[in-house]
């Protein structure tokens, strides 16, 4: 940081093109309305570290960008081993800096990632950090306002931490009103889907169950394409709620009575959970948010001391980099991924034209119901299905698939495993 | 963001007497030093990143001749007093929370721990700290907005907005006595509910304590103590006048329910120490800036110093003319 008492300006160029004398610049890793978010290396300490950049006109009405300050502001207060770190911040040139640990992937990513298998100790494991970092942000009395996958990033080591406190506050004041225009849609809790401008955790912790939801099923939970959709689909899945639940509901400034819907059993949704886990799921989809669990009493709850004990962080399966992403969005090789993954052994034939397009159909299927339980059942099949592979190569002209990712899955499934006995288990 | 005991505040802002006049001796020597080698003490913001060069030399200054003075310490620590306590005048004016002034004097009382009043105009910083006071606080007023209330050019409050973030580290959360003063007399009305004196006065206490903190803020002890021990204090003081619960008994309680470390008498101490610091507060009035004003603008534009002593040698009748100029503070 440069020092607030130097009167003196030198060149920040002198020292070999460092940005502000410190860090050298790397790759752009992603662009927003913000700004540009680019990698560098820390030279005082040697670590890599992610820098926002934010542009600070002259012509602006009003100066500093009101996003960017609320960020620094909060961040500069809240230090957990679960929410981002910021390390640094400063002005430079047109812009101001705020420089982040660099966190090697996001949630989202790693939900959608195909090749990672998550068992129920590593999504237990996610969740966790997850609420580890919401309980401490409301002990801090800081809303986040914008919990979604990918605002939940992953570093080298595995630990998951919030990021992206744009949207974040501080809550508690009495009688301080707030927009109720917060969180991506999906995500967003019932009251503010009402209107509701006084709301506090509870609105957190509804997204965390929609994320919840979202790593049990590797698909966004309730998919809404408006406000009324939104709680159309919400009431769908959960129910439409009575008074006798949520008797302040009728309240709300854009209440709107919906047609009865009984709930139907969450086990119907989630059918691979266990009762543990659906328990803790409904305790956060709670529609009255003063019954809505808290984050710490979520930590407490029997889903976290029971077995499977959550994955250890370092232990966590591995994403690719972020940028290799695109790689497993080629037709072809997900043509390929799906009947070798998924052929159970009672099927297997000589590979058709016709088989083929059954195994893109089961793919299909299972995208609505994919958990960790049932691709872990259909692992001890797949190295019979080796064979296969080079059939499917040799019909349609794809390359088989390599062996090191048959390997590196077994390995992955025996260090599971291991971890999943009592022995191992990862001590909170 | 009710956690005092992890802030930054308490990290990094809460100092030893000694450094802080420490601090206040360095860029008072400093700027006396860049005036004896410029010739001016005004220094040179860049409004974009906040970064600060020294002046140009005035065209006829010879190095080490100036026949302007810069301000004393002590001069600068009344500068210092007089602006804070406008920058409540000014919170009053806009009916903003206690919150936001409390904020606005704590950015104000940091950035002079590293500047000198001569190096940066008060005026215009303390304008600058109401407006970012109010944008951290979430309570946003527009520039243009604060500028039309005050009669000032928005630009100017925006123009030390990075310069001001930059001197404070960005360190923005800050804890103000308001806040405990709210929980100790909730506190209070439970040892009143115990049979310790009349609950109905506990308001007096409050708005008593409250004109007490108002005034406190402009002492030094915001920089020494913690928001908990300024609102102690407050009470104290305030309780010592109006005599509304047997405060020794209270504070014998708080310590065996805290098991604290320190020993009551140690905080008494303390305590006394703050409320000395504030019987012993200084205001100065318009009248009393004048002088002091005087040097600050021969500082910042020694031409006007010559025009100064022109002005003396002739009629009386430009005397108006001078006190129309000062009565602009």
């Amino acid at each position: 940081m440069a020092s607030a008492g130097n009167s003196g300006s030198g060149d920040d160029d002198a020292g070999g093109k460092l940005l502000a004398d410190r860090y050298q610049k790397g790759e752009v890793l992603g662009e927003g309305t913000y700004g540009v978010v680019f990698k560098a290396i820390d030279t005082k300490t040697g670590n890599t570290v992610a820098v926002k950049r934010i542009r600070i006109g002259k012509d602006k009405k009003e100066g500093v960008n009101f996003t960017a300050l609320r960020e620094i502001k909060l961040l500069k207060e809240l230090k957990d081993p679960n929410i981002i770190e910021l390390i640094d911040c400063f002005p430079y040139k047109e812009n101001l800096h705020l420089v982040f640990e660099f966190m090697e992937t996001d949630l989202e990513a790693l939900i959608k990632d195909k090749n990672i298998i998550l068992s129920p100790a590593d999504t237990k494991s996610y969740v966790q950090m997850m609420l580890k970092g919401l309980a401490f942000c409301h002990k801090k009395w800081v809303l986040h306002r914008d919990m979604k996958p990918n605002n939940l990033l992953i570093g080298a080591d595995g630990q998951l931490k919030l990021a992206d406190f744009g949207l974040a506050r501080v809550f508690g004041s009495p009688g301080r009103n707030f927009t109720h225009q917060v969180f991506a849609r999906w995500y967003r809790a019932p009251e503010l889907l009402f209107g509701s401008k006084q709301y506090g955790s509870g609105v957190d912790i509804w997204a965390a169950g929609c994320i919840f939801a979202e790593l049990l099923t590797r698909r966004a939970f309730l998919q809404g394409s408006s406000d009324i959709d939104q709680l159309g689909k919400i009431f769908a899945a959960l129910g439409t709620p009575k008074s006798s639940q949520w008797p302040d509901m009728v309240y709300l400034p854009d209440y709107v009575e919906y047609q009865y819907v009984a709930a139907p059993p969450l086990r119907t949704l989630f059918p691979m959970a266990s009762d543990d886990a659906l328990d803790l799921l409904s305790k956060m989809l709670t529609y009255d948010p003063k019954a809505r669990i808290s984050a710490q009493q979520a930590l407490e709850h029997r889903y976290f001391s029971s077995l499977p004990a959550p994955t250890r962080p370092s232990q966590l399966p591995r994403p690719r980099r972020k940028g290799d992403q695109g790689n497993n969005k080629i037709p072809d090789l997900n043509l390929q991924d799906g009947p070798m993954v998924l052929s159970p052994p009672r099927k297997l034939r000589r590979v058709t034209a016709h088989e083929g397009m059954e195994g893109m159909h089961r793919t299909d299927k299972v995208d609505e119901h994919p958990s960790g339980m049932r691709h872990t059942d259909d692992m001890p099949s797949q190295s019979s299905r080796i064979p296969m592979s080079v059939d499917v190569g040799a019909v349609f002209g794809t390359r088989p698939a390599p062996r090191p990712t048959l390997n590196s899955a077994d390995k992955s499934r025996l260090k599971r495993k291991l971890d999943m006995d009592p022995e191992f288990g990862y001590a909170e | 963001m009710a956690d005092f005991r992890t802030s930054t505040q308490r990290e990094r802002w809460i100092f030893q007497s000694h450094d802080l006049m420490e601090r206040w001796a360095a860029a008072n020597q400093r700027a006396a030093q860049t005036l004896a080698q410029y010739g001016t003490t005004r220094l040179n913001v860049d409004l974009l990143d906040g970064s600060v060069s020294y002046p140009e030399s005035m065209p006829d200054h010879v190095e080490g001749s100036s026949v302007v003075k810069p301000l004393s310490y002590e001069e600068e620590q009344l500068t210092r007093v007089f602006y804070e306590q406008k920058i409540q005048e000014v919170c009053a004016a806009f009916k903003f929370p206690h919150k936001i002034q409390a904020t606005a004097i704590i950015y104000f009382k940091r950035f002079y721990l590293q500047w000198s009043v001569m190096e940066h105009q008060p005026k215009h910083i303390m304008l600058t700290c109401v407006y970012a006071s109010c944008k951290v606080e979430e309570n946003h007023v527009s520039a243009e907005e604060l500028g039309k209330g005050i009669q000032q050019d928005h630009q100017i409050i925006l123009n030390n907005e990075m310069i001001l973030l930059k001197t404070l580290d960005f360190d923005l959360i800050v804890y103000a006595p308001y806040r405990s003063i709210e929980g100790f007399i909730d506190d209070l009305e439970d040892f009143c509910r115990a049979g310790n004196g009349p609950f109905q006065r506990l308001k007096e206490l409050r708005q008593a304590a409250i004109s007490h903190v108002d005034k406190m803020m402009l002492t030094d002890a915001p920089l020494l103590y913690t928001p908990g021990q300024l609102a102690l204090a407050a009470l104290h003081k305030s309780n010592d006048l109006l005599r509304v619960v047997d405060f020794e008994r209270y504070l014998e309680i708080i310590f065996s329910r805290q098991h604290s470390d320190c020993p009551i008498e140690q905080f008494v101490q303390s305590i006394n120490e703050i409320n000395y610091l504030v019987d012993q507060l200084n205001i100065p009035t318009v009248k009393d800036m004048r002088h002091v004003d005087r040097k600050l603008k021969h500082c910042w534009d020694p031409s006007s110093h010559d025009e100064h002593n022109k002005k003396k040698e002739k009629k009386s009748k430009h005397k108006s003319k001078r006190t129309s100029t000062d009565a602009q503070l």
